[in-house]
Parts: C-alpha cells; structure tokens; sequence
C-alpha cells in the first residue's frame, strides 16, 4: 500500500482516484503513475550560462523531492508533461549526473517524457537517463496528458505549461498567493513542479476544483 | 590679487562681454567668478534657481579657455571632444545643445555640439563613434555607455570639463551614483579635468559639491547664482466644500476655476505631479474650453522628442496658451518665465514648489507666483504648510547613495566591456567617490566575486563567469552576446524598461513602462499624449495601438507616482493642524477646512502637535487603528510595518497595511491587543536594531525593493528590441531571484543591500528614529469613532497594501478557505 499522510489529498476524477501531493505533483493509484508537471530543470544553469548569476541547488533539490514523492508512493511510473529541460544552454553535464545516479537506483521505474514547447527547443534528455520521450497526446484510461490545456474529446486532458497559482482574499483585505491545482470540466491542470518558476494566476468557474498547496498541506479553495 | 592681473584677467573675460553685450545684456557677478575660477583651473558648483544664466556661467569658461588657447589660429580643423556636458533628462538635450550652439555660432567658432542619448539616430551615433564633437551633451547612461566601448580611453584625451547639469537631480539617485563612478573613471583619463555641477539650491550644497568633485585633491569652490525672487503661493479655494468629503477628492471638479486663472494671462503652465494628472487634465480643460485646441499642450518626459520640441518651442514664441506638464518642465529648458504657473494637488516639498514657482514672473525683481489646486480637501493644510516652510527658507536636503552595489556591480562590467580593468587600480580609482569612499575590502572583493563566479564565497556559480582576467590580469568581458546584454542593460538603472507606443500605421507616440503594458489586454483603452488609443498587441518592444473613437477610456498609471511629503513640510503640517486644534484658523486655506476639521474634532479628535492621535474603528472588514504621526508617507510605511510587526508578537494575528503622508492603517480580521502593546513598547526608539530588520522580513518590503537592484545588477534584463523568442527562456521575475537567493545563498550582498535600502532610502531610517523618539513621549489619545472620520478616510480606501503575520499560513488559508464557504451560499457575485 502507498504512503501517503494527512497533508496529502486523494480526488475523484472520471472515476479514477488521483491524490494530490505538497511535493506539487499528483498520484494516479490504479496505474501507480506519479504524475509531474514542468520541473524546468537546468533553468537556473541557462541562466548561468548567459552570464546571468543565478546560485545553483534549484535543481537538485527538484530532484530529491521527486525521489522522495516516487518513494513514498511506490510509484512504478513517472509521467512528465512537458518542459523537462529548459533549455539547451542549461545542459550541464553535472545536472545529468545528479538524475543519472537517482535513475541509476530506480531501474525498476518507468519514466515517460511528453514533449512541451521547452523540451523542442532544448532536446530529449539523454539515453543513459532511460526515459521514454514522446510527443503529446500521450493517452492512457480515461486520460489523455499533454502538455498544453486545451480541451479533447476523446479524454480528459491533465497537462501543465501553465504553473497555476490562485489568489485567495479573505476578511480585513488579507491575501494570499500560492500554486495550485486546477480540475475543471475538461482538464486538470498540475502546479509547476520547479522552484525557480513563477505563478499565473488561474480564475476558477462555477464547478471547477481549485486545490492549493500551502506549507506542507493541499487545501482545496474552490 | 594685483591690478596688473585683474586688468589681465578682464582682458580674457572680454570676449563674453562682447557677446553678451551684442545681445544687450551684462554678465552676473557670479558668471563671471565662475569664469575666472574656471581659467584658474578650479572646479566647482553653481546653484541658483532654474532660468537664471547658470548655464551660460559654465559654458563661457571652455570657450574663453580655448579663445586664450588658439589666440593667433585662423580657419581651424573641427576641434575634438574638450566638453562633456551631463544632463538628467534626455527631454533637455537638445535644448542643452540649442543654448550652447548660439554663442559659438555667434563668434565663429570651429566648435562642433551635439547630442548623445537614447534619442540618438543610428546614423549620429556611428559617425560618433568614429569622431565625437567638440562639445557632446548626454546622459549618465549614455555616458557610461561610451565608457564601455572598446576604445574608450582614446576618445577623452582632449577632454577639459565635465558640467553636470542639474546635479540636484542627479545627486540623490543611483543615476547620480553612475555618474560618480563615470568622473572618477574620466578623471584617471584626464588628470587635469574640472568638474562643475549646476544645481537648485538645497539644503546640503556643501555635501553636494564634494559628492560631485570626489576625494581626489583639487581645487573647487561653491558659486551662489542670482538672489531668489520672491515667493508668494497661494491657492484656488474651491466654492463649497463638503462636510463629509469622504474621499475629500475634488478631481478635476476646480477645472472652470483653473481656466479662469489660464485666462488671466497669455501663458501658463500647469504642473501636475504625475503623467497620468497631465493627460487627466489636459483632457478635462480640453472638454470646458474646446476652442482651446491648437493653443494648450501636454508635456512629460514619456512623450516622443518631436512632441516635445513643438512644445518647448510652442511656449518661447507664445503661440500656445498653456502648458499642462510634470517635472519634465522644472528642469532646463531655458524659455522666458509665464505670466501663470498653477499647480495640480499638493507640491509635496519646499525645494518643489519653489522651483515651480521660479517660472512665473516676467520683470526682473517681480515676485513669482505659484497657485496650488487642491484635488483633495485636506492637500489645502499641505498649501498652508508649504507656505510657511517657503517663508522660513527650510529647503530639504537630497541625501546621496551610499555605495551601493548593484550600480557599483553594473560599472565594473562596464569597465571590463570597455578597456578592461586591473582590480588594484579600479578600486582605488572607485574609492575617489564620495558614494564608495567607505567601500569595505569585503564588499570590493564580493562584487569582483559577484561579476567573475557569481559571489558565494565558498563554491562558486558553476557553468557561470561574466568577467574573467587574462593573461596581463586585465579583467575583461570576452563574450559579445553578454557585453552586449550589458549595454542594453545600462539605460535601465532607473526605471521598468520602457515600450514605444506607436500607431499600427506609422506613428511613434511616445514611451511607457512595461509594467503599464504589462497589464493591458487586446483592445483596452487608454489615453496617451492626449489621445485615445486602443491597445492591439506587443512585439519587440513596440506596443502597437490604434486610434480609439472616444476618451471614455483608462489612463496610463505611471510608476514612481506617488510623492512622499518631505520631512520639512511634514513638520510644517504639523504645526498648523497644531494651531488648528487651538483654534487657530489663520488664513484661506485653514478657513476652508475648517468644516472638515470640525468634523475631525467632534467624531474623533484634531491632534495637537504634542499629541499622538490613534483612532480605532469596528467595521465589518475587521478591526482598524488608524495612527497620525504625520511623518510622511516612507516614515509612515516603516513605522507600519513595525508596529503590526510588535503587536503580532503578542498574540497570532494579520494585518494589512496602509500608509499615505498623514497616518497608516493596521486593519486586522481580530481585535489587535492595542492596550498592551502600548503598555509594551509598542512606541520605544530602543531594540530598533532588531525589530526593524525582523519586521522588513514579514513584509514584502525588501523584496519589492528588489526590483531595481536586480536591474541593476544585471539580473533581470529588459530583452534585445529584435531577439524574439531566444530572450525569453532569459526571463524571470526580480521576485523569483529574491527567493532564489534567499534560499540558496543567503549570503548573496545584493540581498542585504535590498534591506540596506529599505531601511535607508525607503524608510529613512534616522528619520524614523527620531519620530519615534517623537511619538514616545507625545501624549497618546485613543479616540473609538463610531464612523470613519475625514483624516482616516483616505487610508480606508487605499488598496496598495502590505501584509504582516504571526499566523502560520495554513490557518490563513483555513480562514480564507471560511470565508469563501460563507459567500457560496449567496449567489456568487460577479
């Protein structure tokens, strides 16, 4: 049986049970997939590598906290949609050691890449790192994942590319901005799993499902 | 001095004597001493208002220095660059040019004279670059931007003066920062230069003359221009005022008195303290006298050059009947005084509102005026106090920048674009100024750091280096796309990077901050240089728009908008609403707010000036304290922070924060313990030192101030006009480098820099000892009314809020998360 806690948010969506994680990523429990949205990893070393300083351990600490999501729930697949890399300038070969060791002591995972708008620009990952680059849609059960929301008859969508956060405002003006999850009629939306990324803000309808992610619980808002 | 001399010294003098006498006049006493102290190889500083022949005093001096140079020489070749003249408006080089060009013309010389700035055309600049005029007048930007070519040192070998217009401008900014560190730089290049500053008399000359000279040994010397005129201000009392003015906001409802005062003359000028009050106003006299069109003009610094020449030139040659402008018009531009100058909403200072006022009055000797339209009742106490600070003389002093490191950051990669530099001797040339002659080995070696590794002392950035040293240990910038970011960087020491607006078909209108456009969608409107247009879309770097049928439509807010009021109008302020609570009403502004006043007095209280005046009113958004130091607004935001921050420490509570130059809000969901924070220091100067660093960090305020130095610093960085796509995965938020930082490498100086200037610039740090030094001994009155009453109100309505709790965020959701239960079983408004 998986790990999950308190802090974690198990939701129904077309029948299928999918727990929302504080790490931002979500969990599909009939397929064991652990599903992550644009870590944008070796954003910070594009950066770097156009004379721009940006210190580094954005990226390996991604990397633990996707080791650490993977493990407690026994994930046996990992389902990225889109934008993997951030870009070719952003290639070091010291950040593709840190997730060839990670994958290194997973071989049992299975790990699916569809391609975002930033994957075709910076390239698949390489083969030593075993992951199984596709282009969207990638479809399985009732779901179809891409990259970009956008709506498809043929499934419910759950895609990225957005990195949707919520405003919340309360009694006495308080207010409070954080990265979210967004399940409406015809899609889901994952919080961008990176942390050098910024928030859009997403404007829940009457029926959408808007879970926050604050400290280290999901909350739903909406 | 002996006669002999002095008889010689007239003899140099006399070729200005001549030329000013062609034109029937006589030179002040005090050009000629600059003159004379410019031949004696002096530097130094001239103040005196705007429009007094300050800058024909700095000029005569290189021209009459060349005339005793080149005495016997006939037709000369063009004579390379010997003056460099700095000017902070880019809206004032041309008519810079325009003044200096006259005499040259007039006596023949072999001088050439042109601009360099933003404005430049490509076609000028290249020919610059292979051969600069005798004369270049430019910006700190574009200074530093020559500075960073690859030949630089070569280009100021005849280099004589650098004059440095409005240095008051300048001075209190890191623009005038840049401009430091780019004299020290010319000054290792030319040994022998002078320095003169131009500048409006301030409160701290001296300090302005030794941050413009630098520390290097040299002779200079502080010239006082021509005698002030005298001041009278005055006001437009509007016919009724309200008991309730809730807002109190009058907006544009003086507008027929305004044209009557327009009409009284044949020019005017109408200064506004914002753009966006310029196009308000401009349209709102527009709709009441519309036979106006063709004679009344909108000046400000966004608007295209062209537009702004039309207008400059409009106003000499009296061709148009009034000029609605902000401070693009208090500066420069030499045209002959109007016979009106009315100012929209408060002026905000003492230093302000004189040099406004400077430019009315045509006779020599004749007072100047200045009337000021309130556009909120209570700005009629701020006319009052700036009266009395204009007659006791307290003009504010412009505080220098501290060595701060994002601009020092952004000139090392200047010099390392340029020629290159040898540590050793850039930081002693670095420490010649007055911003950095404290600069600490630390902090050097951390911006070496910073611009070579990335600045973590103890790795390093990997896959980063921006400056490295070669083989002779000159540290320089070999990669052309990052010396080319870092030119396209240097403008925006000061502002957003700005948008040209331009009409889908043709046009240009104009420039606007990004964060403007930033917000606007397909098809809204708003009005630009009086016109109105229809936002169609953004591509490299041009907002494209369309003519828009009608004005019903938003107007642009412009950033940096809101003017503090200055330390010495505060304490005017003080002094009245002082007289006021004793009954003291003693002229037309005081009477007209004494309904209101009256209204203050008998819901809550009208604080005498040893009184602190603390009101707490119950509404159905929560709690609110509402406090009355009447510091100004950047006291009051420090002082905001630190006092929500000191409450919440003694129970869990939010507040959010709002602050204008009279008091500031702390509104809470729960009722805040004020009793026993009072009886717990709430208002002690003492533990400063701690409390003030730890309540910046439960308020945004740092990071926000994180804008600019991520700016500076080359972090954040406005995009190549024509790159496209390839900039963008470059692009984040300052935001996201403050958090980056924070969290991986906290030690990283830009982010104590960022509290550095909040505490510093932004809050006034010795000011906000002093008022609480003030506060805790001042009599506390607690007032509970029943409805806000007229000084609370302004804050009630303010949106622009800052946060601070003691909550853990997740109980704010959960509250939040109430709230949002509650209002779904109404109907969802919309």
């Amino acid at each position: 049986m998986t790990a999950l806690d308190c802090n974690d948010a198990p939701i129904d969506v077309r029948g299928e049970i999918i727990t929302l994680l504080p790490e931002r990523a979500a969990f599909w429990h009939r397929t064991a997939t652990l599903l992550v949205a644009d870590p944008h990893w070796g954003k910070a070393a594009t950066f770097r590598a156009s004379g721009i300083p940006v210190p580094s351990g954005t990226t390996r600490d991604a990397v633990d906290r996707l080791a650490s999501a993977a493990t407690r729930t026994l994930a046996r697949r990992i389902v990225f949609l889109g934008d993997l890399l951030h870009a070719r300038e952003g290639r070091s070969a010291r950040m593709f050691e840190s997730l060839a060791e990670w994958r290194l002591s997973n071989t049992g995972l299975e790990v699916v890449l569809v391609r975002g708008n930033h994957d075709r620009r910076a390239g698949d990952p390489p083969g030593e790192l075993k992951i199984d680059c596709v282009n969207a849609p990638y479809l399985d059960g009732p779901f179809i994942f891409t990259h970009h929301p956008i709506k498809d008859e043929h499934g419910y969508v759950i895609a990225g590319h957005v990195h949707p956060g919520i405003t919340l405002r309360g009694p006495a003006r308080q207010r409070e901005r954080l990265p979210c999850f967004f399940f409406g009629s015809d899609y889901g939306i994952l919080p961008a799993f990176g942390d050098f990324t910024g928030l859009a803000d997403v404007e829940p309808a009457e029926g959408d499902r808007v879970y926050a992610v604050a400290d280290r619980g999901i909350m739903q808002v909406y | 001095m002996t006669a002999q001399l002095r008889a010689g010294q007239n003899d140099m003098l006399a070729p200005a004597h001549e030329w000013f006498a062609s034109h029937g006049w006589a030179p002040f006493a005090f050009q000629q001493d600059v003159w004379k102290a410019y031949l004696a190889a002096t530097s130094g500083l001239v103040h005196a208002a705007t429009g007094t022949g300050k800058t024909l005093a700095a000029w005569w001096g290189p021209l009459l220095e060349y005339l005793i140079e080149n005495r016997t020489s006939g037709a000369a070749p063009a004579v390379p660059l010997r003056v460099l003249w700095i000017t902070p408006l880019r809206a004032l080089a041309s008519d810079t040019a325009g003044a200096l060009q006259q005499p040259v013309s007039d006596i023949g010389l072999p001088w050439t004279i042109e601009t360099r700035t933003g404005d430049t055309a490509p076609s000028t600049r290249s020919r610059q670059s292979r051969r600069l005029p005798t004369a270049l007048v430019t910006t700190p930007e574009s200074l530093s931007l020559l500075l960073s070519r690859e030949n630089a040192s070569s280009q100021f070998t005849n280099l004589r003066v650098v004059v440095v217009d409005e240095w008051h401008e300048l001075m209190g900014t890191k623009r005038g920062v840049q401009t430091e560190l780019a004299l020290a730089h010319l000054r290792t290049m030319c040994p022998q230069l002078r320095t003169w500053g131009l500048s409006a008399t301030i409160g701290n000359i001296e300090e302005a003359r030794r941050t413009l000279i630098g520390r290097q040994a040299r002779k200079s010397t502080i010239v006082r221009g021509v005698e002030p005129k005298r001041i009278i201000v005055d006001s437009l009392i509007p016919p009724v005022i309200e008991r309730f003015p809730w807002a109190g906001h009058l907006g544009t409802q003086m507008v027929s008195q305004v044209i009557q005062a327009i009409e009284e003359g044949n020019t005017s000028i109408v200064f506004t303290n914002t753009r966006s009050q310029t196009e308000i106003w401009y349209q709102a006299i527009l709709a009441h006298r519309p036979e106006w069109a063709g004679t009344i003009a909108l000046h400000h610094g966004s608007l295209d050059r062209k537009t702004r020449d039309w207008v400059e030139d409009g106003l000499r040659e009296e061709r148009l009947r009034c000029v609605v402008a902000t401070s693009s018009l208090d500066l420069g531009v030499d045209f002959s005084p109007v016979d009106r100058v009315l100012q929209i909403g408060s002026p905000k200072g003492i230093a302000r509102i004189t040099q406004r006022a400077g430019r009315s009055g045509h006779r020599p000797g004749a007072s100047s005026r200045i009337t000021c339209v309130p556009t909120h009742t209570l700005e009629l106490l701020e006319v009052a106090a700036a009266r009395d600070g204009v007659e006791a003389g307290s003009i504010e002093s412009r505080c220098p920048v501290s060595r701060p490191l994002d601009v020092l950051a952004q000139h090392v990669v200047t010099m390392a674009v340029g020629d290159g530099f040898i540590p050793a001797e850039l930081v002693r040339e670095v420490r010649t100024t007055e911003a950095y002659h404290d600069l600490p080995d630390d902090e050097w070696e951390w911006v070496l750091s910073f611009v070579s590794n990335g600045g973590d002392a103890l790795k390093g950035y990997p896959e980063y280096s921006k400056v490295t040293p070669d083989a002779d240990g000159r540290w320089r910038v070999t990669d052309r796309t990052i010396a080319r970011r870092h030119r396209m960087a240097i403008g925006t020491i000061v502002s957003d990077a700005d948008i040209v607006v331009q009409y889908l078909r043709g046009k240009r209108l104009g420039t606007v901050e990004e964060s403007f456009i930033a917000r606007l969608r397909q098809g809204d409107r708003f009005v630009f240089a009086g016109t109105p247009v229809e936002f169609v879309r953004v591509r490299d770097m041009v907002a494209w728009v369309r003519r828009a049928p009608d004005v019903k439509s938003i107007i642009p807010r412009w950033m940096g908008s809101r003017l503090p009021l200055s330390g010495e109008l505060a304490a005017a302020l003080r002094a009245r609403l002082g007289e006021a609570a004793a009954g003291i009403f003693r002229d037309a502004e005081m009477e007209a707010l004494h309904p209101i006043l009256d209204v203050q007095g008998k819901w809550s209280r009208i604080p005498a000036a040893d009184e602190l005046l603390i009101e707490r009113v119950h509404s159905r958004e929560g709690f609110h304290l509402f406090f009355f130091p009447f510091e100004g607004r950047l006291v009051h935001e420090g002082l905001a922070a630190l006092f929500a921050w000191r409450i919440s420490r003694i129970k869990p509570i939010s507040f959010s924060l709002s602050s204008n130059d009279y008091g500031f809000e702390l509104l809470s969901p729960d009722e805040p313990p004020l009793h026993e924070a009072l009886a717990n220091g709430l208002l002690d100067a003492s533990n400063l030192l701690d409390d003030i660093p730890a309540s910046l960090n439960a308020t945004e305020m740092a990071r926000r101030q994180f804008r600019e130095i991520a700016r500076v610093a080359g972090l954040v960085f406005p995009g190549f006009p024509r790159s496209g796509k390839t900039a963008r995965q470059l692009q984040a938020s300052s935001g996201l480098f403050f958090d980056v930082f924070q969290r991986y490498d906290a030690g990283n100086m830009l982010l104590s820099q960022a509290h550095r200037e909040v505490l510093e610039r932004q809050l006034e740090r010795t000011r906000l000892g002093t008022t609480l030094q003030r506060l805790s001994s001042a009599r506390v009155i607690i007032t509970a009314p029943k409805r806000t009453p007229p000084l609370a109100f302004p804050l009630l309505v303010d949106r622009n809020r800052q946060r601070v709790s003691s909550e853990k965020l997740g109980d704010r959701v959960r509250r939040l998360q109430r709230t949002l239960e509650r209002a779904a079983g109404k109907p969802v408004e919309r």
